[in-house]
């Protein structure tokens, strides 16, 4: 039975899922002078950036929450729309709702989408499990830590089955080992539900450990210096010497990409 | 530095954090303190009234009743009406329910007015120079026009209603300033519609301003109406219950009056802050 057979996992045989061809200027402010790159069906793409060379403008441009000045984000061959896609985002500041207790901040996602409520609790149960906030449901966000709240926003991120899932360095405020935690189980759901992920980290151990493949940005106005696939096979050990030279090889590319002091 | 892998195989093992403490209702120390706040309050309150007894007791003047007088003077009022025949009851309702023929029309028109203009803030912008002028004519001030335009329950409730609107108009419309930008894009992403953003993240991030705005307002509304029934057309409100007994040099029914102003105005007010606290206990309360 060769029609049932699963579709090989393999990158170029994947079709294009998010289509980037933008420039982006805060007034005066050239951030981004034009931008290109595609992300494939299912592909964990990683970008690293010196900060402020417009890594965050970007992922909004990318969620149809601000309007490129010149250019198109497409999804599946339409131009983005969070009504008609299905886009998660994990913010890089702090993005619970203060009225609403962890409960009904992982659910927001859930009820702007409409899901019948059964379903609503069943998910939100499930995902507050996994980023071990079990037992937290009634407390408000005043109530619990920084990393907690951080955690709440990754549980609503992975609540709704997004097609898309934004992340802006989601776990900057986690200590090391929850952080460890966290990015193994976001590949966990990765690899069990599938979807396009486009995460931002300033952590080059962490775009290597996760990512398919990492691009790596310019200071502003940003360019892609480089777009390197990662074919390390999964789980990746961070001892090994191929992720060592990679790590080596991203921290002279964003070392490089730093803009020079004497240059101004 | 550690190793990934290991951390990845271990995950499902990872000992899950001890359960915490479910909920967080205000029991134990709080639930205490707060009877103490009640114990505090009616010492405080006893010994104020001690203390004018004794004055008054001193003074031995008619024109200065002690709260004996003043208790005597409102179980009579309460009992047997006044000079008129009406009953303190009617004089009391007439009075609140004027208040909250005015001041319900002061919420419903200033929360809708408030958030539109906070939402669209140019057509504030290029109307300023109408709204913001009325706001500094104090609602006493309409009194004489008020008089001469209206009769009835209309007078009274456009004098309240001015007395309520600015505050609550002012307070909607700087709190919708207030909305994070990162809490709307929290629901845009999601793909929410302009309705929601309104109803789920602009209305809960408002609504703390608004009840303060209410509080205020309601504050200037129970004065407006007190000085509008003193100003006459009227034959029953606790204002003109007042002004009646003045006329009559009866000063403990004329106190009597006031203390009701003022315990209606405090009642009305922990009504809302009682409001306030079971609505808003998502907010961190600030103490020094
Ligand atoms: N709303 C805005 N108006 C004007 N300028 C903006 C706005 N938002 C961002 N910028 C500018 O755009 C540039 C890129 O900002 P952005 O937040 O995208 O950086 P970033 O790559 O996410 O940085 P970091 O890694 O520090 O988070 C910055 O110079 C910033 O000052
Ligand atoms: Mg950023």
């Amino acid at each position: 039975m060769m029609a049932t057979l699963p579709r090989p996992r393999d990158a170029a045989a994947r079709e294009v899922k998010v289509d980037v061809d933008i420039a982006h200027s805060f007034g005066a402010l050239c951030v981004h002078d034009g931008l290109q790159f595609a992300v494939r069906e299912n592909e964990f793409l990683c970008l690293c950036g010196p900060s402020g060379c417009g890594k965050t403008t970007l992922l909004d441009i990318l969620a149809g929450l601000l309007k490129p000045t010149r250019g198109r984000v497409l999804v599946h061959g339409e131009p983005v729309d969070p009504k008609r896609h299905n886009i998660s985002f994990v913010f890089q500041e702090p993005s619970t709702l203060p009225w609403l207790t962890v409960r009904n901040n992982v659910a927001v996602g859930l009820r702007i989408k409409k899901r019948p409520e059964a379903e609503v609790r069943r998910v939100v149960d499930d995902i507050l499990g996994v980023v071990n906030l079990r037992g937290y449901e009634d407390y408000y966000p005043h109530q619990i830590s920084g990393g907690m709240k951080q955690r709440v926003a990754i549980a609503r991120a992975f609540a709704t089955d997004a097609d898309v899932i934004l992340m802006d360095e989601p776990f900057v405020s986690l200590d090391q080992p929850t952080r460890e935690r966290m990015q193994a189980e976001v590949l966990s759901i990765w690899e069990r539900k599938k979807g396009t992920i486009i995460f931002v980290t300033h952590n080059l151990e962490e775009a290597v450990f996760l990512g398919d493949r990492t691009i790596v940005l310019s200071a502003k106005p940003a360019r892609i210096l480089a777009d390197v696939p990662i074919t390390l096979p999964r789980p990746r050990n961070t001892l090994s010497p191929e992720f060592m030279r990679l790590r080596t090889q991203f921290a002279s590319l964003l070392n490089s990409a730093l803009p020079s002091r004497s240059g101004r | 530095m550690s190793g990934h892998a290991p951390v990845l195989s271990s995950v499902r093992a990872e000992p899950q954090e001890p359960a915490p403490p479910a909920a967080v209702a205000p029991s134990g120390p709080r639930a205490r303190s707060r009877w103490w706040t009640v114990l505090w309050n009616c010492v405080s309150l006893a010994v104020a009234l001690v203390v004018w007894q004794i004055g008054a007791a001193e003074y031995h003047s008619p024109y200065l009743p002690g709260p004996a007088a003043i208790y005597e003077a409102f179980i009579d009022l309460a009992r047997h009406g006044d000079v008129l025949g009406n009953s303190l009851w009617s004089h009391i309702w007439a009075s609140v329910y004027r208040l909250l023929v005015g001041f319900g029309l002061g919420v419903v028109f200033g929360v809708p007015l408030g958030l539109l203009m906070g939402l669209y803030n140019s057509v504030y912008r290029n109307v300023r120079a109408v709204i913001e002028p009325f706001r500094f004519i104090p609602p006493i001030a309409w009194i004489p026009l008020a008089i001469i335009l209206f009769t009835g329950l209309t007078r009274y409730a456009f004098l309240i209603f001015l007395g309520a609107f600015f505050p609550v108009f002012t307070a909607t419309l700087i709190g919708v300033a207030r909305v994070e930008p990162i809490h709307r894009k929290v629901a845009l992403v999601y793909g929410a519609t302009k309705a929601y953003v309104l109803a789920r993240i602009v209305v809960p991030t408002v609504l703390p301003d608004i009840l303060g705005g209410m509080r205020v307002g309601l504050g200037t509304a129970w004065m407006t109406i007190v000085a509008a029934e003193l100003t006459g057309g009227t034959p029953i409100g606790l204002g003109r219950m007042m002004v009646n007994y003045s006329e009559l040099l009866r000063i403990p029914e004329v106190v009597v009056s006031m203390v009701l102003i003022g315990l209606i105005g405090f009642v009305l007010n922990e009504i809302l802050l009682l409001l306030e606290k079971y609505l808003f206990r998502w907010r961190w309360q600030v103490t020094l």
